[in-house]
């Protein structure tokens, strides 16, 4: 068996030679005709470029506008979700009432699966408008709106990971520093908080890589125009915006070069982890080998002194961010819901899709069905399988276990955009799939693997080792310990993973929109026929302007679905907590 | 090939384990009689946990860990003549903290049967019936068999748990300090069960309440940073111990 679950484990690892194949193959020749240098550090960003005469000139391809676009959004987005939603974690785990706590909790992880597109929908029709009163062109696009769409966007993953991490450190760490007489703040703020720091590191991770790589949101509020972003309120442009806007024309040297800047993404992605990585190794150390040395006592004394008022302060900074998440993804929420809901009529859920006819959703909901479907068949057991592999059947430090792993995490840094372009050169072309349902569950499976395998993993580890001790004392083999006791044990975190999975199916856009299709047309014939996704329909009906009310309709049908899978899930996990702990 | 165990005294021959580089156990020898209750006694980390958890070989869980020597049941050597989980089957388990799946008492109960291919309703049942009775539960439980064994409070958790273990008909029952996370009256009744299960298996307990050692074991071996220091009748050791270690130990000087 440990073979079977070993070659599921490799999957990932294959999954990502053969990505940065892909990518590097269809790059290299745009890098190469460019030149490297050119490429990363040129300032034209010219693809189809004409003289005073239209006469077409050579073409530019300077990505620098673009790449420092991206790093100003990644760091805008930081800024705002971060911060506020790691504050707004600590609330939540530690000083929220009781009676609130369950319930704020739980919204929080629904709005957790919000699709992107969404975000950049409210941004576009709300935020924009609204920010343009105050900016001379009447845009509210730029810098500053993607990073607050981004941060909203990014809000719900940051709070709702970090209060897991945050709630994890035993309640010994905090009962222990109120013994020795630390109010209620400073036992939060220098005992349970710093304990609970990897994983608050790991939320942020997760939230940076989500805001670099996020493309439909951006697109639809930087205003695009491939210049560097000079002022807050100036149209600029990202990576991952470049790619899906022009990837629909693109010719030779120019589709080759948005692979190059599908590498170029990667690279960053890769970077961003490593960096993060070294960040929260040092700070760990850096614990271990404080231990209150070295600080005068006088900088001691004041530090006392002000420490509690701080606490007070950090405090009040808690209250204040919790608010501000609250108020902003209901606001969302309503907002899409009252503007869509009266739009859903039955004709727009029912109706086939002809040409010239109005719009309907119909084909989308049934092409969104098919590809949850197939890529749930396929990630869920080499996903579940991975993790058992990782947890259960190997020992620490083995060198294979590091590898997967690291494929893993790359796996889940990897953009959706790079997965589209991916799926694209992979599935579409050289497997000849074409642009179909089999393309787009084939590249989504992918991306969502790294999901399961992570909930999975979660889920095993929090199965208490006492369980499996107790198993292998009455002589039951590792198979059956897995099967018969850890896994049950598992399950609604396994569940939860698997609905969080498909939240995640649904809500993406991005990896789509070339694999599988981006416009209307009739509900899929079979897997081999193309379909647009539900989030990816938003996204043209978004474009085109011309159906606002079904946009709004279909964002609300979206959301519905989305906070509908979500609340299933918790209702789930809550059953079955209830079944195995016997409360 | 595996040989099968058949009687239940246990015999330790010059046995030796290190945790990587650490050795936690040194030279062991010990005769451990069938149908007795042997106690192990000690100060903290000397290495009692360690030599039961070779006895149903739980070491092999843990990553570097290395035993030399040899241990026989009856005329079996369990490192060599047997395999693992027939072996622990054999002998039985109870841990410091209960350990109950979150599964129903029933089906706690059932999983030892259920590895061994007893999948007839009407046998499990039997089983079940038979072990709640054997360890003392039944009247208190026959009416919850399929709640949560979660449910159940500590003292009957680590009951269930020592039903559990019966349930496979083992040769040996190995417990780890059973009764230290547990009230007064639960570790009472885990005592008398004790005294009551000697007549059909071999107990070999781990314990650091004295009177608790007094009370139930027929043999005491007292360890010492990895070395067992004194082994005997447990009325000899604590009545008339022959190191002045043992000595220093049970009169409470030191551990
Ligand atoms: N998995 C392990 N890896 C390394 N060293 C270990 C391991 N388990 C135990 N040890 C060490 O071996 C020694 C004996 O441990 P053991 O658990 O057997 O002690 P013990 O007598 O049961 O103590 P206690 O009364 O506290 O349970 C200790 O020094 C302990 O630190
Ligand atoms: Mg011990």
């Amino acid at each position: 068996m440990t073979v079977v679950f070993g070659i599921a484990a490799a999957f990932s690892v294959v999954a990502v030679i053969v990505i940065c194949i892909f990518l590097f193959v269809r790059g290299i020749p745009a890098m190469a005709k460019v030149g490297l240098f050119d490429f990363l550090f040129g300032v034209d960003w010219r693809p189809n470029n004409n003289d005073v005469f239209d006469q077409a000139l050579e073409g530019m391809y300077g990505i620098l506008p673009m790449i420092v676009g991206t790093l100003c959004a990644t760091a805008g987005a930081l800024l705002v979700g971060g911060t506020i939603g790691y504050l707004t974690a600590i609330f939540l785990a530690k000083f929220c009432p009781k009676k609130i706590k369950g319930i704020l909790s739980q919204v929080v992880n629904l709005l957790a699966g919000i699709p992107s597109v969404i975000f950049g929908f409210f941004g576009m029709r709300v935020l924009s408008p609204f920010l343009g009163i105050f900016t001379s062109n009447g845009s509210g696009s730029g810098i500053f709106l993607v990073s607050i769409v981004l941060g909203i966007m990014i809000l719900p993953t940051v709070v709702s990971l970090s209060k897991n991490a945050i709630e994890a450190v035993p309640d010994a760490y905090y009962e222990g520093a109120r013994a020795l007489g630390a109010s209620h703040e400073q036992a939060v703020f220098k005992v349970v908080v710093p304990a609970g720091r990897s994983g608050v590191l790991a939320s942020l991770i997760l939230g940076v890589g989500r805001a670099m790589g996020e493309t439909m949101a951006v697109v639809m509020v930087a205003g695009n125009s491939p210049v560097f972003p000079t002022g807050l309120f100036r149209s600029f442009c990202t990576l991952t915006a470049t790619i899906v806007k022009e990837m629909g024309y693109a010719e030779d040297v120019h589709l080759s070069s948005l692979f190059a800047i599908g590498c170029v993404l990667l690279v960053f992605v890769l970077i961003v982890n490593l960096i993060l990585h070294m960040v929260s190794r040092e700070k760990k150390s850096n614990r271990n080998g404080r231990q209150g040395r070295l600080v005068p006592d006088w900088l001691r004394g004041f530090y006392a002194k002000i420490d509690r008022p701080l606490g007070k302060f950090k405090k009040g900074c808690c209250y204040g961010a919790a608010a501000f998440s609250t108020v902003a993804l209901a606001g969302i929420v309503l907002f899409v819901m009252i503007n869509g809901i009266p739009h859903i009529t039955w004709d727009f859920l029912t109706n086939n899709y002809t040409y010239g006819s109005g719009p309907t959703i119909m084909p989308a909901l049934a092409a969104t069905g098919l590809l949850i479907v197939v890529s749930m068949v396929i990630a869920i057991p080499i996903g579940i399988a991975t993790a058992i592999y990782l947890h259960e059947y190997t020992k620490r430090g083995n060198k294979l276990v590091k590898v997967i792993r690291s494929a893993i995490e790359v796996l889940s840094g990897v953009p959706s955009i790079v997965y589209g372009l991916f799926g694209m050169a992979f599935f579409c072309t050289f497997m000849n799939l074409g642009t179909s349902i089999i393309s787009g569950s084939l590249t989504v499976t992918i991306m969502i693997l790294p999901v399961i395998v992570r909930s999975t993993e979660e889920a095993l580890i929090a199965v208490p080792d006492s369980y499996r001790e107790g198993s292998y004392a009455l002589g039951a083999t590792k198979l059956r310990t897995v099967f018969k006791v850890v896994l049950p044990s598992a399950l609604p975190g396994i569940l939860a993973a698997v609905i969080l999975a498909i939240g995640r199916v649904v809500s993406e856009s991005a990896p789509l929109v070339y694999t599988m299709g981006a416009s209307p047309r009739p509900a899929p014939s079979g897997l081999s026929s193309p379909g647009t996704s539900l989030a990816v329909l938003l996204y043209y009906y978004t474009g085109e302007g011309l159906y606002l009310d079904q946009a709004y309709a279909t964002a609300a049908i979206l959301m519905i679905i989305v906070l509908g899978l979500n609340l299933l899930s918790t209702f789930l996990v809550k059953k079955l907590q209830r079944r195995t702990t016997g409360a | 090939m595996s040989k099968a165990i058949q009687s239940a005294n246990v015999s330790i021959k010059d046995v030796n384990l290190f945790y990587s580089d650490f050795q936690a156990l040194k030279d062991i020898n010990m005769e451990i009689p069938a149908n007795q209750v042997t106690a192990f006694i000690g100060p903290s980390g000397c290495g009692k946990s360690t030599l039961l958890r070779c006895l149903n070989r739980m070491n092999d869980l843990i990553e570097g860990c290395k035993v030399e020597g040899t241990i026989k049941v009856g005329d079996v050597d369990i490192y060599r003549e047997v395999e693992v989980n027939e072996l622990r089957r054999s002998i039985g388990m109870v841990f410091q903290k209960p350990n109950p799946f979150p599964m129903s008492v029933y089906d706690n109960i059932a999983y030892g049967a259920r590895i061994y291919g007893i999948r007839k309703r009407s046998e499990l049942d039997e089983i079940v019936e038979r072990t709640l009775k054997q360890s003392a539960m039944w009247e208190e439980l026959k009416d919850r068999l399929r709640k949560s064994a979660l449910g159940l409070s500590g003292g009957q958790q680590q009951r269930l748990c020592i039903a559990r273990a019966l349930a496979v008909d083992p040769k040996i029952l190995l417990m780890d300090e059973p009764t230290s996370a547990l009230d007064p009256i639960s570790t009472g009744k885990i005592e008398e069960l004790c005294a009551e299960l000697k007549q059909t298996v071999t107990i070999v307990i781990v314990t650091h309440n004295m009177q608790q050692a007094t009370r139930i074991s027929d043999k005491t071996g007292f360890f010492l940073l990895g070395d067992l220091v004194e082994y005997g009748d447990t009325e000899q050791i604590f009545e008339a111990p022959r190191m002045p270690e043992t000595e220093r130990y049970i009169t409470g000087r030191f551990g």
